[in-house]
């Protein structure tokens, strides 16, 4: 009881406090700023075209918070006349002007707007301002979307612990079975009433020993055991050289599935050599920089970057797809010339949270591809030639020296 | 007799059967000194003298995976072309000198080589998918994904850039401005051109 009185009396206070500064700031600037829904959505349009890159209303960016402006700055007209000339604002000595520029080093740009343009754009400003920073709720469709698509299907771990279960509750069951058959038995024998023929069926004694040294015993376990082997052993050479699957932990958590998947940021734009040399390119920290200045510089994984960029010490990213060297590959003839999408060969690395290697990479895999493939000829003098002798038939990589043992072999 | 006999078969077949790869495990190569290079491989680094040892017939006595250069810093394969190197372009293109904050001499006295000609501005539209729209959205008004999260992503038309020249353009995207970072490590002076070309083409949308 006491508790709730005492939650009443701060909610009350709280009322107050809040009523208390509403009202204080309508009288402060009922003849100035208006709260008119039409001069604050002109004042919207206005500021996100013209304010936005540098203001935010409750965050400092490349200039102040514009939170309370009206109430912090000396007054509507500095305002003014600060927007349309904050040069000549600032070297005219003000010091209200001069502080800001102390604290952001930049001068701001003139804009040419109307008085009333600025009011409006004001009577954005304190709306926003009267409505307090935006709550970032958690994005519901990102988890919800994850939990209903496994939903779909049993994950494998479960998958294991039901067949143990199962291999268990299958054990006991033998366990109880042997335990009817002895206790009947012993029940048969006190019994003593039996002819012959059940008796030794009662008595038979199943021998291990003896079934072990059986000959189609050890046949038959022979055969299997080399049969596996076998299997194994083929398996195995078929393996030498094939890193399919290969996703090893990397020096700092990136993923593809972020970045490339929900983030929609195009390949070229980090992997820059792809068009234009052999290697796409491992991104250098200056990249990753041209977001992560801003975007969740405090994460543990990103504060690798700014170490690495500060003591000027490369990422050692591990390599995953490593061609022989036997073999020569370049991406620009494939992705640029050939106009191969990345996932042609890459898999769907959008939706990779650790990138693993998707293609086999073997020369028959390569080889397949270029029996397959119809040249890409469009808009490109250089086979012009080629086009005329090939009229009206499809012209395979195969079919312009795709196969030639040097093009890649040298 | 006959168990060890067994028994080796068994182990050679778990052994071969382990040569495929696994998550950190980029599994078994045949014949792998033919699968390294000798020579400075561009983003491969192996800097442990000793790794390939087994197989080695270098003279230098280093192993076989060996692959890292001792006289660049941090031992990397790869380095920086040397100051004031002038990469060999077909439009014949010199290196930009203007400095960062020189801005204004850029817009006054840039002149962009490129005519804005349909494939021009095509070539520029294609360019500024990759490289621009994840945060000035497709039509430069309205910020992309990404800019939606960095925030303070200038519309082509805003009044402050509406009718900036070319010249600020292109030395805005060679060197960043405000919350923006320089992209000409990204773009060749070519593209930026182009890329200038299919914005002013957006600014006047």
């Amino acid at each position: 009881m006491r508790k709730r009185i005492l939650n009443n009396s701060l909610l009350t206070i709280m009322f107050g406090v809040l009523f208390f500064s509403f009202s204080n700031q309508a009288f402060a600037q009922e003849d100035s700023i208006s709260t008119d829904p039409a001069a604050i959505a002109a004042g919207k349009s206005l500021f996100s075209a013209n304010c936005k890159s540098c203001h935010n209303i409750h965050e400092k960016m490349v200039g102040p918070a514009l939170a309370n402006v009206y109430d912090r700055a000396p007054s509507i007209d500095w305002i003014k006349a600060f927007i349309k000339n904050p040069t000549r604002v600032i070297q005219s000595g003000d010091q209200y002007a001069v502080d800001l520029f102390e604290e952001y080093g930049v001068y701001m740009t003139a804009f040419a707007l109307e008085d009333e343009q600025i009011m409006d754009i004001l009577a954005y400003v304190q709306d926003e301002t009267i409505k307090g920073p935006e709550v970032v709720a958690a994005d519901p469709t990102a988890e919800g979307g994850g939990a209903a698509a496994a939903g779909g299907t049993v994950p494998t771990e479960y998958l294991n612990v039901i067949v143990i279960g199962l291999i268990v509750v299958l054990l006991l069951i033998l366990g109880v079975l042997v335990l009817i058959l002895n206790i009947m038995k012993r029940y048969l024998n006190q019994q003593g009433e039996m002819d012959e023929e059940d008796r030794e069926l009662v008595d038979q004694r199943f021998s291990l020993g003896s079934m072990m040294r059986s000959k189609a015993f050890i046949f038959l376990a022979t055969f299997i055991l080399t049969a596996l082997v076998a299997k194994g052993v083929i398996n195995g050479l078929y393996n030498v050289g094939i890193q399919r699957g290969y996703a090893p932990t990397q020096p700092i958590a990136y993923s593809h599935e972020l970045h490339a998947g929900q983030y929609e940021i195009d390949c070229n734009y980090c992997h820059t050599g792809v068009r234009k040399s052999k290697s796409a390119n491992i991104p250098s920290a200056n990249i990753c920089m041209n977001c992560h200045s801003a975007i969740k510089p405090e994460s543990p994984e990103i504060q690798k970057i700014y170490a690495a960029l500060e003591n000027e010490q490369p990422i050692e990213w591990v390599r995953i797809h490593n061609l022989p060297d036997l073999a020569y590959f370049n991406h620009a003839q494939h992705v640029q010339v050939a106009d191969l999408e990345c996932q042609t060969c890459h898999g769907a690395i959008e939706e990779m949270e650790v990138v693993e290697q998707h293609s086999l990479l073997t020369m028959g895999w390569c080889i397949e591809c270029h029996r397959t493939t119809e040249v890409n000829t469009k808009d490109n003098a250089y086979y012009e030639k080629l086009l005329e002798y090939h009229k009206g038939e499809k012209m395979t990589v195969e079919d312009i020296g795709g196969l030639e043992c040097a093009k890649c072999h040298y | 007799m006959k168990l060890s006999h067994i028994t080796l078969f068994l182990a050679g077949g778990l052994i071969l059967a382990s040569c495929g790869a696994g998550k950190d495990d980029p599994g078994r190569e045949y014949a792998p000194n033919m699968y390294h290079s000798v020579p400075y491989e561009p983003l491969t680094q192996i800097t442990d003298e000793s790794s390939g040892a087994w197989v080695s017939s270098l003279e230098n006595g280093v192993g076989e995976y060996y692959n890292s250069n001792p006289n660049n810093p941090n031992g990397m394969t790869m380095r920086v072309p040397p100051e004031n190197s002038v990469p060999r372009s077909r439009g014949g293109y010199l290196p930009y000198r203007i400095p960062k904050d020189s801005l204004e001499m850029a817009a006054r006295l840039l002149v962009n080589p490129l005519d804005s000609t349909a494939e021009v501005v095509a070539e520029g539209k294609v360019l500024y998918t990759r490289f621009c729209s994840h945060c000035h959205g497709d039509q430069g008004v309205e910020p992309g994904k990404v800019g939606e999260v960095y925030g303070g992503v200038t519309s082509y038309k805003s009044a402050a850039v509406v009718d900036k020249p070319g010249g600020h353009i292109f030395h805005v995207i060679t060197h960043g401005k405000g919350r923006m970072w320089p992209h000409a490590s990204q773009l060749s002076p070519e593209e930026r051109w182009k890329i200038v070309r299919y914005v002013q083409v957006l600014q006047k949308q």
